[in-house]
Parts: C-alpha cells; sequence; structure tokens
C-alpha cells in the first residue's frame, strides 16, 4: 500500500518535472538545431555521433546517450527521415532502428523482410529501402539480378512488399512519384521506379562507377569515377529522361562525391573539392579546399559548410572535418568508427 | 599395482612446469613426436599439461589453455572462432605445432583454438618466447605443441570418455593404445557438439524478449591413427596421421542479422624415420597437409566461398654428437604449398631452409644452446634467423635461464594473393627477443619468473586504400615487454593430496607510433587453480582473471572489454570398476558473471557438465 503510494507520487512528480521541462524552453529534444554524422562500425556497432550547428553541443554516441545497452546493429549505412522520426539502416544487420529525431529514443525497429538494407527514401507514409540482398560469385549467379526495394509502412513500422530490380541497387531519390537508383558496382544503368505502379520503367544508361545523385530543378545530377577512365557528372533531365554530361579532365579522375546547394554543384576527387554553377558546362579543377584525411567516406554540404569525413582505420575513431563555403576550416570533430554520412536535422 | 597407482598419481597431481624436472617419469619407454622440443628448450620456459589435466578442462583447447597458462584468448562467443594472443603478439605470431609440424593456417596465418580438441593428444605444451628456428614462420609469442608421444611396452588400453553438459553439449571421446616392444599404435576419435543457445545474463531485446546465443551451434569430429615401428635398435618408423572436421554456425550478435556458417576441416599425415647410430642421428619427416574452409554467408543457401591449401612438408634433421658435451644437429627442409579458393586464385609457394642447432653442454650445471637459419624463396626476402640459450643451475634452489632469438611471420596467402587487395611485395613480420628465466625449486614449490623484450617490425596490417578496397601493408612496429611468474606446489598429507598452481603476466605491447597498447591485449592475466585428491575422491578448482582490453586502437577508454573472472568446480568419484569409472560433475562459470571476451558477444552464466571417464 505504502509502496504504490510513493510510486504514484514519485510518477506525478516526474510528470510534473517533465511538463515544466517542456513549458520553460519548448524544445523538442537535445539533437534539434544540429546535424548527424553516421559512423559505419567495423569490428563493433555503428554509431550516430550529433553536433549543433554552432558546434556548441556534441555527442560521440547518441544512440546509445538514448537507448543504453540497445545495440545499433552492424555497418550503418544511411539515415532518412519522416516527421520527427529518423531511421537508422545497419546493413550489416538488416535492421532499421526508429528513432525519435529530436530524443533519439527507440520507437521501434523494422527487422523483417530486410537483406543488406542500403539506402531509404519517403513517400506518402511509404519508406522504400534499396536491399543488396545476396553478392554475386561464382556459385551464386544471381546476386546481381536479385536486388530489390522494400516497402515499408511508416505507420506500422512493419515490411509490406518488395519491388523487384532485377539488377543493383545502392542509392536511391524520390522525385515526383517515381524513384531513381544508382549502384556503383556491377551497373551502369539509373533504374528507374514507378511507385504507383510498384515497377520498373526503362532505365537509363549513364555509364558505371555512378554512385551519389542529386535532384535539382527536374534534374538529376549523377556523379560518377570510373576506375582508369574521366570521372563525369551526368544530368538526367526527368521530363524526357535525356543525357548530357560534364567530362572531368584526367587529373579528376576518381571523382567521390557530389552535393548541390545554392544552385552549385559541389563534387570531390581525392581529399579535394571543387564547385560548379549548376548551369555550368564544364568541371572546375581549381579546388576549394584539399583536406588532410586519408580516404574520404563522406561528404556534403549544407548551412554554408562543407562537411567531410574521414574514413579512418576502422580500429579507433575518426574525425569530421567542417569547412566554410571558401574552404577555411571551421571546426574538426572526433566521431564514431568510420563516418560515412552526414544528417541535418533543423 | 602400486608402481602403476604411483605413476597414475603423479600424472594426476604433477602441472609440470618445466621439462628439465619431469625426468622423474622414466618407467617405460616412450618416443617422443617432437625430440626438439625437449632437446632445445633448456633455455626456455616449457609448461606441459598432461592428458589428466586435459581431462579435467572443456573439451576444446581455448578452455583448457585460458585456465591454465598465460595466454590470453578473444572468443567470439562461446565454441566460436578463437584467437590468441602470447606475450602481447598478434593470433598470426602464436604457432601451434603438430608432432613437430608448424599447423598454423596458411590461408590466414593463425589457428583457430575452438577447432581442436585436447583429448586428441598426450599431452599439449605451451613454450614460451620465440622458436622460429626450429618451428620456423608464427612462432615469435611463442609456440603452442599437440603431441602423440609412442610407447613401445606391452599393454592394451582403452579410455572413453562422455560429457554431457548444458545446452545440449556432448562430448565423446575414445582411444585405444595397443602396444608391445616393437609395435605401438593409437587409434583415437572425439566428437564434440553443442546446441550452444545460452541466454545472455542480464540482456533482453527492445521488445523486452530474453536474449540468448542464436546460431551458435557446433559439431566437430576429429579421428586420429598413430603407429610406430621399431625395425631394429636403430631404426624406428613412425605414422601420425590425423583427419578433422569442424562444422559450425556463427553466433549472432543482434537478432536479424543473417545467419551465417564455417565449415573447416584439415587431414594431416606424417611419416617420420628415427636413425640411432650411436653419434650419428637421424630423422627424416615427411608430412602431408590439407587444410580447407566453406563460408556460407547465408546458411539457408547453398552459396559459399571456400580456400584450400595442400602442403608438402619434408625435413631432415641429422644429429651428430661431437663430444659427449656436444651436439649439432644440421637440418634441411622443403616446403610447397599450393592453395586456392574463391579469394586468391590458384597459388604455389616453394620455401627451402637451412639451419644448424648446436647444444653444449658443459656440465649437468651448464647448458647452452645455440641455433641459426635461413630460408630461400621467391616470395619474400626472409631474414637470418637465430637463437642463443644458456641455462645454469646455480644450486638445487635456483636455475638461471638466457635466451636471445631472432623470429618471423611470413604472409599468408590471404595477404598476398586476396583478390581484391593482396599485396605480392610484402615482407616478413620479424622480431628480436630477449628473456631471461628465473626458477626456483625449495621442497614442493617450484616458481618460475620470465621477463621479456620483444620488437616486431614490420607488422602486417589491411588498411583501407585507393577507391576503399582494402589492402596488407607492412606498418606496425611494437614491442612487447612485461613478466610472467608461474607457481606450484603440491603435497602429500597421509591419504591427502594437494595441489595448488598459478600463473600472472604482465603484459606491455606498445606501438610505437602511437605509444598506444595493442588491442585485445591485457595487461593483466591471472589464472589458478587447487586440485584435492583422497582415495577414491578428486576435487579441483579453477579460476581465471582478465583484465580489461581495448577495442580501439586509439586506447578509447570508453570503448573497452571489462575485465572478468571466471571459476569452475569439479569434483570426480571413481567406483573402481574395470581398470577405472569415474563419474565427475562440473559447475562452470560457479559465480554466474556476467562477461565478454569480445564487444557484444557475451558468455554463458554458470553451467553444468557431467562426465563419465572409463578405463579398460
Amino acid at each position: 500500500m505504502k509502496l504504490s503510494k510513493l510510486l504514484l507520487i514519485a510518477l506525478s512528480v516526474s510528470l510534473f518535472v517533465s511538463c515544466s521541462n517542456d513549458d520553460d524552453n519548448d524544445s523538442k529534444g537535445q539533437y534539434e538545431n544540429g546535424f548527424f554524422i553516421l559512423n559505419e562500425g567495423s569490428a563493433g556497432q555503428g554509431s550516430v555521433s550529433f553536433s549543433s550547428d554552432d558546434f556548441s553541443a556534441f555527442t560521440k554516441d547518441a544512440y546509445t546517450a538514448a537507448n543504453g545497452t540497445d545495440l545499433l546493429g552492424k555497418y550503418a549505412q544511411n539515415i532518412f527521415f519522416d516527421g520527427d522520426k529518423a531511421y537508422i539502416i545497419a546493413g550489416g544487420s538488416n535492421v532499421i532502428n526508429v528513432v525519435n529525431r529530436y530524443t533519439f529514443k527507440l520507437i521501434a525497429k523494422i527487422d523483417s523482410g530486410l537483406a543488406n538494407p542500403r539506402y531509404g527514401v519517403v513517400k506518402d507514409g511509404k519508406a522504400y529501402v534499396t536491399n543488396a540482398n545476396t553478392y554475386y560469385s561464382a556459385n551464386n549467379p544471381n546476386g546481381n539480378t536479385d536486388d530489390y526495394i522494400a516497402v515499408i509502412n511508416l505507420a506500422t513500422n512493419t515490411y509490406e512488399s518488395k519491388i523487384n530490380l532485377n539488377a543493383t541497387a545502392n542509392r536511391i531519390v524520390e522525385e515526383n512519384g517515381k524513384l531513381y537508383i544508382t549502384e556503383p558496382y556491377n551497373s551502369d544503368k539509373l533504374l528507374v521506379v514507378n511507385i504507383a505502379a510498384k515497377a520498373l520503367e526503362t532505365p537509363v544508361t549513364i555509364g558505371s562507377s555512378a554512385d551519389t545523385i542529386e535532384e535539382e530543378n527536374g534534374t538529376l545530377y549523377i556523379l560518377r569515377g570510373p576506375y582508369g577512365d574521366r570521372s563525369e557528372i551526368v544530368k538526367v533531365k526527368l521530363s524526357d529522361k535525356s543525357v548530357s554530361r560534364i567530362t572531368f579532365p584526367e587529373s579528376l579522375d576518381g571523382a567521390g562525391f557530389l552535393d548541390i546547394y545554392q544552385n552549385k554543384i559541389y563534387y570531390t576527387a581525392g581529399n579535394s573539392v571543387y564547385s560548379i554553377a549548376a548551369s555550368a558546362t564544364e568541371a572546375s579543377t581549381t579546388p576549394i579546399l584539399t583536406a588532410n584525411l586519408g580516404y574520404l567516406y563522406g561528404f556534403a554540404v549544407n548551412n554554408n559548410h562543407i562537411y567531410l569525413a574521414d574514413s579512418g582505420d576502422f580500429k579507433a575513431d575518426s574525425k569530421a572535418y567542417i569547412y566554410s563555403l571558401t574552404g577555411s576550416l571551421q571546426k574538426e570533430l572526433t566521431v564514431g568508427v568510420g563516418p560515412n554520412g552526414f544528417y541535418f536535422n533543423d | 599395482m602400486t608402481l602403476r597407482i604411483r605413476f597414475a598419481f603423479l600424472l594426476v597431481m604433477l602441472c609440470q612446469f618445466i621439462w628439465a624436472q619431469s625426468d622423474s617419469i622414466k618407467l617405460k619407454e616412450v618416443l617422443v613426436s617432437d625430440a626438439n622440443l625437449k632437446k632445445y628448450s633448456n633455455s626456455q620456459s616449457v609448461l606441459k599439461l598432461s592428458d589428466s589435466i586435459i581431462s579435467k578442462n572443456e573439451a576444446l583447447l581455448t578452455d583448457l589453455l585460458n585456465f591454465n597458462s598465460t595466454i590470453y584468448f578473444k572468443e567470439y562467443g562461446r565454441g566460436m572462432l578463437s584467437t590468441v594472443s602470447f606475450r602481447g603478439t598478434t593470433s598470426s605470431q602464436t604457432a601451434v605445432i603438430w608432432n613437430g609440424i608448424n599447423i598454423n593456417s596458411q590461408m590466414n596465418g593463425s589457428t583457430d583454438f575452438n577447432t581442436i580438441s585436447g583429448s586428441d593428444y598426450n599431452s599439449v605444451s605451451i613454450k614460451a618466447g620465440g622458436g622460429s628456428v626450429i618451428y620456423g614462420s608464427g612462432a615469435i609469442g611463442g609456440t603452442v605443441h599437440l603431441n602423440n608421444d609412442l610407447a613401445f611396452y606391452n599393454r592394451f588400453e582403452n579410455t572413453l570418455k562422455f560429457d554431457y553438459g548444458s545446452f545440449n553439449t556432448i562430448g565423446l571421446n575414445y582411444k585405444t593404445n595397443i602396444s608391445n616392444e616393437k609395435w605401438s599404435a593409437q587409434i583415437g576419435f572425439s566428437k564434440n557438439s553443442s546446441t550452444n543457445d545460452y541466454k545472455y545474463l542480464n540482456r533482453y531485446t527492445w521488445r523486452g524478449e530474453q536474449r540468448w546465443n542464436q546460431n551458435g551451434q557446433y559439431d566437430i569430429i576429429t579421428m586420429s591413427a598413430n603407429a610406430g615401428y621399431k625395425i631394429d635398435s636403430k631404426n624406428t618408423l613412425k605414422l601420425y596421421s590425423q583427419f578433422s572436421n569442424t562444422d559450425r554456425n556463427t553466433s549472432l550478435v543482434v537478432e536479424t542479422e543473417t545467419k551465417s556458417k564455417y565449415i573447416n576441416g584439415f587431414n594431416r599425415n606424417l611419416m617420420e624415420y628415427d636413425g640411432d647410430f650411436g653419434k650419428f642421428k637421424t630423422n627424416f619427416k615427411t608430412a602431408y597437409i590439407f587444410e580447407n574452409y566453406q563460408y556460407f554467408a547465408d546458411n539457408s543457401t547453398n552459396f559459399y566461398s571456400y580456400g584450400k591449401t595442400e602442403s608438402l612438408i619434408t625435413k631432415l634433421d641429422l644429429g651428430y654428437t661431437l663430444f659427449k658435451s656436444t651436439q649439432v644437429n644440421g637440418i634441411l627442409d622443403y616446403n610447397r604449398t599450393k592453395g586456392y579458393g574463391t579469394s586468391f586464385g590458384n597459388n604455389v609457394r616453394e620455401i627451402s631452409s637451412a639451419g644448424i642447432l648446436v647444444k653444449q653442454d658443459f656440465s649437468t650445471e651448464w647448458k647452452n644452446e645455440l641455433g641459426i637459419r635461413k630460408e630461400f624463396t621467391d616470395n619474400y626476402k626472409s631474414p637470418v634467423l637465430f637463437s642463443l640459450g644458456s641455462s645454469y643451475q646455480f644450486s638445487k634452489l635456483y636455475n638461471f635461464k638466457l635466451n636471445l632469438s631472432r623470429n618471423y611471420r611470413i604472409p599468408t596467402y590471404n595477404d598476398l594473393y586476396w583478390e581484391e587487395g593482396g599485396n605480392p611485395d610484402l615482407k616478413p613480420e620479424s622480431s628480436y627477443q630477449a628473456e631471461i628465466g628465473n626458477v626456483f625449486t625449495f621442497k614442493n614449490i617450484s616458481l618460475t619468473q620470465n621477463f621479456y623484450y620483444m620488437k616486431i617490425k614490420d607488422l602486417l596490417q589491411w588498411v583501407p586504400g585507393k577507391n576503399g578496397i582494402w589492402s596488407p601493408i607492412n606498418k606496425d612496429n611494437v614491442n612487447s615487454y612485461g613478466a610472467e611468474t608461474l607457481l606450484n606446489w603440491k603435497k602429500q598429507f597421509g591419504k591427502n593430496n594437494v595441489s595448488a598452481n598459478a600463473s600472472y603476466a604482465y603484459t606491455i605491447s606498445e606501438d610505437q607510433e602511437t605509444k598506444k597498447q595493442l588491442f585485445f591485449v591485457p595487461f593483466n592475466k591471472v589464472t589458478a587453480s587447487a586440485a584435492y585428491s583422497r582415495n577414491r575422491i578428486s576435487a579441483y578448482y579453477q579460476f581465471l582473471y582478465n583484465g580489461f582490453v581495448y577495442t580501439r586502437a586509439d586506447n578509447n577508454p570508453d570503448e573497452i572489454i571489462n575485465d572478468y573472472t571466471v571459476s569452475n568446480v569439479g569434483i570426480d568419484y571413481d567406483f573402481k570398476f574395470l581398470d577405472s569409472f569415474k563419474l565427475g560433475f562440473q559447475v562452470l562459470n560457479l559465480f554466474n558473471e556476467d562477461y565478454e571476451s569480445l564487444e557484444d558477444r557475451p558468455m554463458p552464466g554458470r553451467n553444468f557438465n557431467m562426465y563419465l571417464t572409463l578405463k579398460f
């Protein structure tokens, strides 16, 4: 009797405290107004680091801070958002962790229907997630044709159905009810999926080693950096699927990442970042900056900053570097193992 | 009869730390399979675990060595892949020697200690320190010797051991010895399996369900047949043959992971000729070793990757006694390995070497050893290896040992030929090592203290390179140093026999560039055991303390495996039916310690084992 009374008091006190907290500063959670760095992990689990936009607040492992001993999963690959939720894909563990994007408290795990999930996008309450499924080998000849899109109902956080792609699939964007997919290792095509029909449309041949993909004003910008050949930005006009290209000079061989910000295309080759106008027809060979890092593993341009992640050696924590748009270093952050992407939480 | 009991008793009670002190048992002629282990180890420390100690431990070699030696183990969950660090070195810098032949994998350079069952051997010896001059690649931190010794006297003995324990852990081991003064044969069979579905202490999924070890099943089968024939008083022929298959799933870290499976096996055949012509001795060995693995990334499918190697090893060892006090051995060997598989194509590697060993006993107190060896191969530039040692018995109480050596570890098939990333231009890892041993013997107590210092150069590391392709390079230089203390005591009070053993290792293993401790090398490890027996009853207690280890190269204090303490107890009773009919019961992890040996891979809590040992 006494105990339950005590519990009641404790409960109401905590309720009161949390209410008053809300009244005080109307914050949605400690991870508002900042950016996440996704760390792939290696021998251990993947992790997510957070920094406020002004770098004054930093949490190295936001997921563990919020969820204690729960395991995020291996090979964290991508984060996508919907409303106030963030979805963290751990490819090596076939799981998507659904968390509140401001508190990082775990809400649910999507843990069926996934096989090496890679990247996801959201359209009308459903997530579309590329799955690499099995990998090709001499005794697994279907490894390059079994990739699929998992369709996930975000109201129930459950896997609903799949769309077979008959090809390899990795990065994905959604525009006007269509999904556009690239894959750098075994594909020379841009896959096009009609969401309503749940069917593949005729793919667009863009060339091998196509990886990062961005949409801007009705055009897809795709960066490809084939080994031993010239890198290119491939522009695909969505209205008629027509293709135009900006072929890079040889000095920019092995281009890595591309992002579009304020009508400018930013791209990387080696550890250097370059930019050109979105309308440009020729590449710039004058870097904005050349970072001193091992291997560039993650890249983004946003909030007037350029964000670079160093892969590190996967045996120790690595670093993220944040530069101004003109290329002066603003901040160096020690993040987790194998940082591979930046995600903005505004 | 009394002699036999005494013999058995000695075996039960003794945990021989030092070979040099094992002379007390010289009742029957036993031909050791690896003569050089005894002959050229005076200046180093060898811990011999006899079959009575082996039988008190869990079946797989990881447990035996973890609880009885200073070697550190990391296990990917109970029964899963298990690798070692000896004196702060890496898993491929401990060589495993089967009857004198180095059996570390040609593919990855190391041995998985959970694929070997200790009961398949007559003895398991642990030699600390460098041994590349005799044992070749990988003998940097130390060597683990699996020996089948053949005895030549009239006997027909059978041993059958049956184990049943928690998580459906079943062990079956049968061994028979048939011999007379001319012939000796040994046939053995062992099978160890477990569904291994233990609960993780205090761990629950986000749905609130108890977490448990999923996909951790294992099944290990080994068969061996060894035979010896004394052609006459001068010539002896020996044959060793062993076959093993390990079929193992790989335990999941997260419940949603794809379930995978790893099957690996080996087949080893060794023919040995011994000629003893007084001053002149000859030993010729030919071995054919076959190893293979199959990895199923998804064990619901039939798709797998594989690798196989076939090695032919021939070794000629000519011994000559120059003077009564001085013996010289000249050793020539040739090694041809063919490896093929899904990840490294088809490659042949040939290595020849020549070496000389000299042993000089100035007196019974002062013994010296010298060894030098050089390898010849197209694959890599091999350093000149040497070993230099001395042992001086100052008094009955105190024995001083000194050893200097240069050792190496060659690049593996994976390092050289992996597609993509393999690097054909690698150097071997090499080390200089110095050690001092102090052995104190007082009545029933023996205390060994070793101090060592090792400089290891050109450590092979896989690092991400251009286009994100990982590739091995000779990168790190490491200094390892530390101290080992081994204590051994035994006493008889009337009908009561008591013994106690303890070991402590303090290890620093520091990367020379970063000045950080290597990850997965503990600073501290302690083992201890106590045994008591009276008449037909014996009881024993084992203790293990593993200090914390870093899991990251940067020694991030937040990323460690906590230290842990594990205790086991056991009791058995001999019903004296047949020659021996022993029923035993063990409680493992007595205090239900919640521990991991690798991050996110919990080990089982308190669990039980029963065993029945029959001798007839």
